[in-house]
């Protein structure tokens, strides 16, 4: 069964060029475009690895990690955040949030796909 | 869906986005230290960059890099914005557009493009203290070089593998990392020769919080890859994790410090290395033995270890502040393809059309039933329509705050201080519309600012304020909207207008004409005043281009000026290209349109007024005077006329006409489709539609009348009212 | 998850079934734990385990450990494929002590 990894980001661009690159390698992929549409997405189904960019309209995605790990069913649901170099506060606010993984911005899709198959296999 | 349409995607994104960035730019002066407004700017770059890295086009990550680099010091206050940066900033925007230009099209830039890029980005240097133009390494995961070991084959162990000793930290799987995804993933760029798994640290089950990870791992490693790599697959759990990777050959110190500093007891870890196949049982002993010798305080050791860890740098390195996130305000927007739109505009049109011919079959059945289901129909279908209108009404503001950088520019350019006032920037239009007018108004504003506006030296001299202001103004009156771009300049010199005029045959000598018709002068092909062909003005372009495209919009511009205080150009348009509330009348057996909100009333022609009209063509309205003209003569329509006609009052802009007609048919809705190549020359027609009844009626394009019957009066000798 | 107890007073047979994964460890940590306590002899079967991580082999190892500290027999039985993955991942068919088939080595 395929891997399922839900995306979050507001450049529609930006998902659609890693969701192409995770489907190419055999997941499974959930788009949302920020906090709060990514939210109404975790409806109990198993998610086995979340990409969040932090700076997004309606609802950040530190804010939206912090939520989504408040429901059970993705408590231990692994984070990768989108990041800029020079976000080192962000960071430590992320990983108090409970995202430990970090991509920094801008990356090819071939860098995603280690990142995330580091943390999940498909 | 594939790459394609992600990178079409990109390139409107990031159309908007450098928008957004130069709407931003254009603010800060005024706004200086709005967060908000330094991060919206950091932010359009750093998405462009970030997704730029995405489709490969390194051009646009080189370049957008170094901009950011620049907004990031911004940001964190320790570079102030001043107009020199709000410049280069700008410039380094374009060229940020130029670059995504280049991906839409699906090349590389161009030798002037690099060049460009290269100047700015030296420029942009100065500002990072980096003038050797060298850029810090942009994006991509921190890369650690690997440490350079020194071999000695005396002391090398005899493995040709890595050696990898994993001690994962207790909240690993508290945050949803599984240790053996990593040993996993190892097995993705090299091969796991042997592995023991170090359970020493697991409690028993009784004592075991389940959640908490005590794991181990001692890995013997075969790759091609570099350190970099290897420690790369732990880069998302190094911050509490004991990750130490020994290379190939390493000397059998370096895995006697190992012993040391692992949590485990040295023989046990001894073993392990052992049966990892990395120390061979002679080398282990070796190791023991220099242990003894040496008598080596444990823990010091690694402090003179080659193992860097690099987020202890990046850490270093990093000291920005803090973004704050953009309280944007963005509501949830959905992108619609204005075809899309423009199609269901288009089909509302048609219903509209086939609403109005139900209403008048139904009222000529005469059931009064159907007829008030009709009319609860047409009111629905007008709810509709109105709704579907404002979906392609947009705000001016956007259009005017473009000028911003037009103004900027070209105040730089002729050399003179111009403050661009905006007001009406939430006024709305449709976007056909607005798309459109653009060009014109570049063309206002620019004249303003070249002709209109006097140099410093002559405004104080004149005892005006050093600095001149230029006004863009928006408002809707009388179901049009109203764009003024308004000057404090010098204003128009009549005489001097004159006299050019009739210098270039547009006028005769002789001829006597009111203020406004020597403004309008203005709009006449190849007509310049400018004493001076500058740079700006003389490009070709004429204001009778602008005047002509804006009467192409079912638009008219009028000039309002006082010498020595100002022009204003006041362009009217109507809201919407689509759609009007139309007033029906009827002309022999013609029948013709007149946009509802240009009537102002209708009355009959009396006898007498129609017997003066042989020889004049105004009539008194209570006591005021109306120049008028007979519709069927203006369009030539033969056939019997009617004993009583009657007169519609039409108003555009300051001036009245009457419109004499023979049948008032009454309020009618109607979707203007564009005229035939046959009708576009005749004078006072703007387009055709199709009645209920399937006939065509021609939509009167009341400007133009109005124009022509008040140049007759005018012509006539006639003040008007 | 259901367990199907067949004990008699010194053996405990039961099986775990479905994830073993982190989302559950704590959970699955208090089914085990009380055979443990009640028995001398404990069998489980894995055969039902769909799924297992890190936090997985961390309960099998500490339930060996535990049943060994108190010197009480534990067994796994019956490994499903998932587990014996794991087990050949971490070369650690040995540690349990228990009949395994051990994938070859180079296989991953």
């Amino acid at each position: 069964m395929a891997k399922t990894i839900l995306v979050v980001d507001d450049s529609a661009s930006l998902r659609q060029v890693v969701s192409i690159a995770l489907k190419g390698a055999g997941y499974d992929v959930i788009e949302a475009c920020d906090g709060k549409d990514a939210l109404t997405k975790l409806t109990g189904q198993k998610i086995h690895l979340i990409i969040s960019d932090v700076n997004m309209p309606n609802m950040d995605g530190i804010t939206f990690v912090k939520e989504a790990k408040q429901k059970a069913e993705y408590k231990f649901t692994p984070v990768i955040m989108l990041t800029t170099e020079a976000g080192e506060d962000k960071k430590q606010a992320g990983q108090a949030a409970g995202a430990k993984a970090w991509v920094v911005k801008p990356f090819q899709p071939a860098q995603m796909l280690t990142a995330v198959s580091k943390l999940v296999l498909p | 869906m594939d790459l394609d349409d992600a990178l079409k995607t990109y390139i409107i994104e990031s159309r908007e986005l450098l928008e957004q960035m130069e709407d931003a730019l254009l603010r800060i002066e005024q706004a200086q230290d709005d967060p908000e407004i330094i991060n919206a700017i950091f932010r359009a770059a750093h998405t462009i960059k970030g997704s730029a890295g995405l489709f490969g086009l390194e051009y646009i990550v080189a370049f957008t890099h170094v901009a950011e680099s620049v907004l990031d010091k911004v940001r964190s206050n320790e570079l102030r914005i001043d107009p020199e940066l709000v410049a280069l900033l700008l410039e380094s925007r374009d060229h940020i557009g130029t670059l995504v230009e280049h991906a839409a099209q699906g090349d590389e830039p161009d030798a002037d493009s690099d060049r460009q890029g290269a100047g700015l980005i030296a420029r942009l240097n100065t500002y990072l203290g980096n003038p050797t133009g060298e850029t810090t390494a942009q994006g991509g995961m921190p890369v650690e070089h690997a440490p350079q070991i020194e071999r000695e084959e005396t002391h090398s162990v005899a493995t040709d593998n890595w050696h990898i000793s994993l001690r994962f930290g207790n909240d690993t799987l508290r945050n949803g990392m599984d240790p053996l995804s990593f040993v996993r993933y190892l097995n993705t760029f090299g091969r796991i020769i042997q592995i023991v798994t170090v359970v020493e640290a697991v409690p028993p089950l009784s004592q075991l919080d389940a959640e908490s990870c005590h794991l181990g791992f001692e890995i013997s490693f075969q790759t091609e890859a570099d350190k970099a790599t290897i420690e790369g697959a732990f880069e998302f759990v190094r911050d509490d994790c004991l990750v130490y990777i020994m290379p190939p050959h390493s000397k059998v110190a370096e895995y006697l410090d190992l012993i040391r500093d692992l949590p485990e007891e040295e023989m046990k870890l001894g073993e392990m290395l052992v049966k990892c196949g990395t120390l061979t049982r002679d080398e282990l002993a070796k190791a023991l033995q220099k242990q003894v010798e040496e008598q080596r305080p444990i823990g010091e050791v690694l402090l003179e270890d080659k193992i860097v860890r690099p987020e202890v740098v990046a850490a270093a390195l990093d000291r920005q502040k803090q973004v704050k996130d953009s309280k944007s305000t963005e509501s949830s927007l959905i992108r619609v393809d204005a075809e899309k739109l423009d199609q269901l505009i288009n089909l509302i049109g048609e219903l509209t059309i086939a609403s109005a011919g139900t209403a008048l079959v139904a009222q000529r059945a005469g059931i009064s039933e159907l007829q008030e289901a009709a009319s609860t129909l047409s009111r629905l279908v007008e709810e509709v329509r109105d709704s579907a209108l404002t979906l392609r009404m947009v705000q001016i503001g956007a259009t005017f705050n473009r000028f911003q950088r037009v103004v900027r520019d070209v105040s730089k350019e002729l050399g003179k201080d111009i403050e661009l006032v905006i007001s009406g920037a939430e006024t709305e239009l449709d976007k056909t519309v607005v798309e459109k007018i653009g060009d014109p108004l570049t063309h206002l504003v620019r004249n303003s600012m070249d002709h209109g506006i006097e140099s410093a030296e002559v405004r104080i001299a004149n005892g005006k304020p050093a600095r001149g202001t230029l006004r863009l103004n928006a408002y809707h009156d009388s179901g049009s909207i109203v764009i003024e771009v308004g000057d404090d300049g010098g204003g128009l010199k009549k005489d001097k207008i004159l006299q050019k005029a009739i210098e270039r045959g547009l006028v005769a000598p002789d001829a006597n004409l009111s203020d406004k018709e020597i403004f309008n002068l203005i709009f006449e092909a190849g007509f310049s005043t400018a004493d001076t062909v500058s740079n700006l003005s003389g490009r070709g372009v004429g204001m009778d281009v602008v005047r002509r495209n804006i009467n192409a919009l079912r638009g008219s511009i009028d000039i309002e000026s006082v010498q020595g205080q100002g022009t204003t150009m006041r362009i009217r348009l109507p809201l919407t290209l689509a759609i009007i509330d139309g007033f029906l009348v009827g002309v022999g057996s013609s029948s013709f349109v007149i946009p509802l909100d240009m009537v102002v009333e209708c009355i009959e022609l009396s006898d007498e007024d129609r017997r003066a009209g042989e020889e004049r063509n105004y009539l008194s309205l209570r006591g005021q005077v109306l120049p008028y003209m007979r519709l069927r003569d203006t369009f030539d329509i033969r056939g019997d006329t009617v004993r009583r006609e009657n007169v519609v009052v039409v108003q555009y802009g300051n001036a009245r006409a009457g419109l004499v007609v023979d049948a008032l048919q009454g309020e009618f809705q109607t979707v203007i489709k564009p005229m035939g190549r046959i009708f576009s020359h005749v004078n006072g027609i703007g387009g055709s539609t199709i009645l209920g009844s399937g006939e065509v009626a021609l939509i009167l394009d009341v400007p133009r009348l109005v124009q022509l019957v008040s140049t007759q009066a005018e012509k006539s000798g006639l003040e008007l009212a | 998850m259901a367990q199907q107890e067949t004990s008699k007073i010194a053996t405990a047979q039961f099986a775990i079934e479905g994830e073993m994964t982190i989302y559950r460890a704590a959970e699955l940590k208090q089914v085990i734990l009380p055979h443990i306590d009640h028995a001398n002899v404990i069998e489980i079967d894995l055969s039902k385990v769909s799924e297992i991580d890190s936090s997985g082999l961390q309960l099998l190892i500490a339930a060996k450990l535990e049943a060994s500290i108190r010197d009480k027999q534990l067994h796994f039985v019956g490994h499903s494929k998932p587990v014996l993955e794991l087990l050949d991942l971490c070369d650690l068919g040995g540690f349990f002590g228990d009949q395994v088939v051990i994938f070859p080595h180079g296989t991953h």
